[in-house]
């Protein structure tokens, strides 16, 4: 079975590239074909395959617990789940999409949806799922898992950016404290705020943005403050020329955040990641994991605020692990229904008692203790619910955008001269959104695996 | 004089040798301590002894399927060096004694090879085996480096140097070329197999890049990159860590003690004949 | 050479056709590819039709800031690594000569790290590198200085990532260096050191007159191949820094594999293999002709 439908898929593949590399990859294949058959798992047709991203070790848990309790549903229903490990995670995915190797069902993160939308791996979600479940999702979900106009992934739990603050922290230096996005700090009133904590302060450093995380953290967490100050990550080719990543408002922005950083040293490098939790700093721009360590350290004492509002509106941030059904999926009703049953309140609420995320469906959230009605927390849902969270750039060029981004924010805090080296990402992204704005050759059906 | 130089030089190796070893002594120290312990006490020498405790390799065994990784590196890195010495032994030979159309441009063939480093391959290599949908499997990991420009190479420098009247004498006798190899060559090959299957096995083992790129899950992942993926395996528990750094040296180690001479002697010739 | 015929002949093809067949599909044929995607925009998965560019690869290539950094931080780890590598394994190889007895102890030691797998290296090493007091390293420094270094973190630092890197680099390959420059040590016949000592020579010059020329072509050998490896320098720099913080660490092989495999971008990719390889070629090139001048003379 699984045979078949390697040789099919490569035969399709095959038919998209130029001839003499054709004639190649025949030779090849039929030189190598039998000895990688031969080594090869045959598989059972009968088992469901999932990827998963490792994790923590309670969210691996979960996950076999809810494969446990699936096949108890269904008996005659076999799930397999492999854990691959996080950091080299997509690009795993991509090598095996490219062999033709994919499980039925993929976890991937939400910004990278349409780029496996693009790459024709992905089975429309819109027919497969009952309606009843993807209409309790939230609007971020949705928004997320959809790539021109139709639905491609389904996550069980969304994420959050918030500030984090002390109350007492907050009254003592006669600050007002925003409870809902609309009424966030503005700008000035936000600059305001960490001229006079840090007059206050031993060495001035009042304001934590997690320095000291790597990679995907600055694209996730500095791109609502670019869409704040009306601002896009994407160059003048994918937005209007005011707004564009080298554009005047993005350039004023990372001027204003490279002043915060190199000249006034409002920002604390947070090497130890407790620059919030030792009271080091009086705001930590921080994402909903930390809401369990802070809300631990301070107890009611903690402020969950919306980001300050830099001119079009306060913008917080979206976009988590999602689940979606691969075209080299021979089950997809099958794998359809495993989804379906992830989404019930229940399992959800099982995973993200583990994880700690904001739960995916108004009914999980009003069953949550965490983000219910009450919490300090609920912020979060207010956000995602209320259409004050932003996705990030939502093109197959993705996986370039978030480099060029993340090289741009670094050249930012170490005081590079900003102007150009917006220039220099935009540039890079300008080059890949040409190429995966080429038209596809070929556009296949969904029913052409099969 | 002497002796004082002696002392000096001796005195000097030592501190040397004893800095050198640090991250050895630290990861064999650390992986007996408790996981809060390791980075606090693995270099203070005067707690050392204090609870230590085999939980980490429990932890290990625990937590992943490192049985299944080494066989993966034990059946690859074999794999390779048991069929690789076969066939480029054989090219060597027939380098070295047969005339056939094409020697002079498959010696010079090789000889080009040599040169080509496998990190400037592997993106494109990566490329063709994917689209022939070759991945996961332990016929990937091994085929591409079974025939081995250099070995060919090294063989057949080594058959050149035989004396040829040895074999005349057995061709004279009617025996056949196979039988000629087998009961003439090999048995005076036997210490440049050895020193073959060992350079075979240094370039192999550790071998990182490759496996990264054509292994998915665990099951047919080698241990360089388990370990790698070990350690960003939450939760982050350096003892654990360490102790499967110690399990997958220690047989390497126990054979290099035991073949040392043979492990210095194959990186000697290989080094000095360059 | 055998020359009967047609038998030898076919036996000579049949003996030679499994490692010219592997040699010719897993070494030349990818490199040939090499060469054809390194002008193409070919990406792993895309449903488009790859597009032949010409040389745009290699001319953006060679324009990139960041594909620059990473030619410097190859040349640089070169150019400190060579020297520093070969004066150390020397260093321990003439002490190792000193040594009466337990030499081969000595030996096994400080040969142990090369059967060390470099991504378990990497790993070990982040540990050593921890930051704050308690990391070894910060120890080690902290204990050889008095007290009077600051805590750092290593890997995370511009200024001293790179230099991280190097040290460990330092560490795994001076073992193999050493070994091959012992053997060769213990072959200089001790005759010519006798005759220099009638001649009344120092040690110093019967080092410079003896030991380096008796020594020239092991040390062309490893300085050439450690110079090879040092545009090699990958698995340090995937595991322990991912080419950060910003490009401190960035390689040309780290490049390329980020670009095929995490960004699926073949075309860039290959064009950054054929730069590595016309590297390494051209080193490759003047090892042998040190190397045959050598023995020439």
């Amino acid at each position: 079975m699984r045979l078949r439908l390697r040789l099919s898929s490569i035969q399709h593949r095959r038919s998209a590239r130029p001839s003499w590399l054709r004639r190649a990859h025949r030779l090849l294949a039929l030189s190598f074909f039998w000895a990688a058959a031969a080594c090869s798992d045959p598989g059972e047709s009968a088992t469901l395959t999932v990827w998963a991203h490792a994790g923590q070790p309670s969210e691996r848990r979960v996950m076999q617990t809810l494969v446990a309790k699936f096949q108890q549903r269904y008996p005659h229903e076999r799930v397999a789940v492999t854990f691959l490990p996080e950091g080299t995670y997509h690009a795993q995915v991509q090598a095996a999409a490219a062999a033709g190797e994919l499980p039925d069902i993929v976890e991937l993160d939400g910004p990278l949806v349409p780029r496996f939308v693009w790459q024709q791996l992905l089975v429309e979600l819109d027919t497969l799922l009952p309606e009843q479940r993807t209409a309790n999702l939230l609007p971020s979900i949705i928004e997320q898992g959809s790539f021109a106009g139709r639905l491609f992934a389904v996550g069980m739990f969304d994420s959050g950016l918030a500030l984090y603050a002390r109350r007492s922290n907050l009254e003592q230096h006669g600050i007002r404290i925003p409870t809902h996005p609309r009424a966030a700090w503005t700008r000035n009133e936000f600059e305001k705020i960490l001229a006079d904590l840090a007059a206050d302060d031993l060495d001035g450093a009042v304001l934590d943005l997690k320095l000291n995380y790597t990679g995907e953290w600055f694209t996730y967490a500095f791109q609502p403050l670019f869409r704040s100050a009306g601002a896009s990550l994407l160059p003048s080719a994918g937005s209007t020329t005011v707004a564009a990543l080298d554009g005047p408002r993005s350039e004023a922005l990372l001027r204003r955040l490279q002043r915060w950083i190199v000249e006034d040293r409002y920002v604390d490098p947070n090497t130890d990641d407790r620059a919030f939790i030792d009271g080091r700093v009086g705001v930590s721009l921080s994402g909903h994991w930390e809401y369990g360590r802070n809300s631990a350290a301070f107890g009611d004492d903690l402020l969950v605020l919306p980001l300050p509002d830099l001119g079009y509106g306060s913008k917080s941030a979206q976009g988590s692990w999602m689940w979606a059904i691969t075209k080299a999926s021979i089950a997809r009703p099958r794998a359809a229904a495993f989804l379906a049953f992830l989404l019930e309140a229940e399992q959800i609420l099982a995973m993200t008692s583990a994880n700690g995320a904001i739960p995916a469906t108004v009914d999980a959230i009003r069953a949550s203790d965490r983000f219910g009605q009450d919490s300090p927390a609920h912020l979060f849902v207010t956000q995602l619910k209320e259409g004050f969270t932003v996705p990030r750039p939502r093109t197959p060029a993705y996986p370039v955008v978030t480099i060029a981004i993340q090289r741009l924010l670094y050249d930012v805090r170490t005081g590079e001269s900003v102007g150009p080296a917006a220039v220099n990402a935009a540039r890079r992204i300008s080059r890949e959104l040409a190429i995966v704005a080429g038209e596809a050759k070929e556009v296949t059906t969904d029913n052409d695996a099969q | 004089m002497t002796t004082s130089k002696t002392f000096g030089a001796v005195v000097m190796l030592g501190v040397m040798t004893l800095f050198y070893l640090i991250p050895v002594i630290v990861m064999c120290v650390g992986s007996l301590m408790p996981d809060s312990r390791v980075l606090t006490d693995s270099l203070t020498v005067s707690r050392w002894g204090e609870n230590l405790t085999l939980t980490n390799y429990r932890d290990v065994f625990e937590r992943v399927q490192f049985g299944r990784f080494f066989l993966n590196s034990v059946v690859v890195t074999g794999g390779i060096t048991i069929v690789g010495l076969f066939v480029n032994s054989l090219a060597g030979y027939a380098l070295a004694r047969f005339t056939f159309r094409g020697r002079r441009l498959f010696l010079f063939f090789v000889l080009v090879m040599v040169i080509v480093p496998f990190e400037a391959i592997a993106v494109p290599l990566f490329y063709l085996v994917s689209a022939v949908g070759w991945r996961d499997s332990y016929g990937v990991l091994i085929l591409p480096f079974v025939a081995n420009a250099f070995l060919i190479f090294f063989f057949y420098s080594f058959f050149l140097d035989i004396p040829r009247e040895l074999e005349e004498a057995a061709w004279m006798d009617g025996a056949s070329t196979s039988r000629i190899y087998w009961s003439v060559i090999l048995p005076l090959a036997k210490p440049v197999f050895a020193t073959g299957a060992i350079l075979s096995f240094l370039f192999n083992w550790g071998a990182y890049l490759w496996p990264l790129l054509v292994t998915t899950g665990p099951e047919f992942r080698p241990l360089p990159i388990a370990i790698a993926t070990f350690y960003t395996l939450p939760p982050l528990q350096w003892g654990d860590i360490l102790a499967f750094g110690v399990l997958m040296t220690l047989p390497v180690i126990v054979a290099f003690v035991l073949f040392q001479r043979w492990f210095v002697e194959s990186v000697t010739t290989s080094g000095l004949k360059g | 050479m055998r020359s009967d015929g047609n038998q030898s002949a076919l036996a000579g093809l049949l003996l030679s056709m499994p490692a010219f067949v592997g040699l010719a599909a897993f070494v030349a044929m990818p490199f040939l590819a090499a060469v054809i995607l390194s002008c193409t925009d070919a990406q792993l998965n895309s449903p488009l039709a790859m597009r032949f560019v010409g040389t745009e690869q290699y001319r953006r290539l060679l324009s990139d800031p960041m594909i620059r950094r990473a030619l410097a931080n190859n040349l640089v780890f070169a150019a400190v690594v060579v020297p520093v590598q070969t004066v150390l394994a020397l260093l321990l190889a003439v002490l190792l000569e000193l040594v009466p007895s337990g030499k081969r102890l000595f030996r096994v030691l400080l040969f142990l790290p090369v059967v060390f797998p470099m991504s378990l290296i990497a790993v070990v090493w982040i540990l050593l590198y921890a930051p704050g007091e308690t990391g070894p390293m910060n120890r080690v420094l902290s204990w050889l200085t008095l007290g009077g270094w600051e805590p750092r973190d290593f890997l995370r630092d511009p200024q001293l990532a790179f230099p991280a890197i190097i040290l460990l680099s330092l560490w795994q390959g001076v073992g193999l260096q050493m070994v091959i420059l012992s053997a060769a040590l213990s072959r200089i016949p001790k005759e010519l050191y006798e005759a220099a000592a009638i001649d009344r020579a120092g040690a110093f010059a019967q080092f410079r007159h003896i030991t380096l020329p008796q020594l020239r072509n092991p040390l062309v050998f490893t300085m050439l191949l450690t110079t090879i490896l040092a545009f090699r320098l990958f698995e340090q720099v995937r595991i322990m820094t991912h080419g950060g913080p910003g490009d401190a660490t960035r390689t040309l092989l780290l490049q390329a594999v980020e670009s095929a495999f995490d960004l699926q971008q073949i075309g860039e990719a290959s064009a950054l293999s054929v730069v590595l390889f016309c590297i390494v070629l051209c080193i490759s090139v003047l090892q042998q002709v040190l190397l045959d001048e050598g023995r020439r003379s």
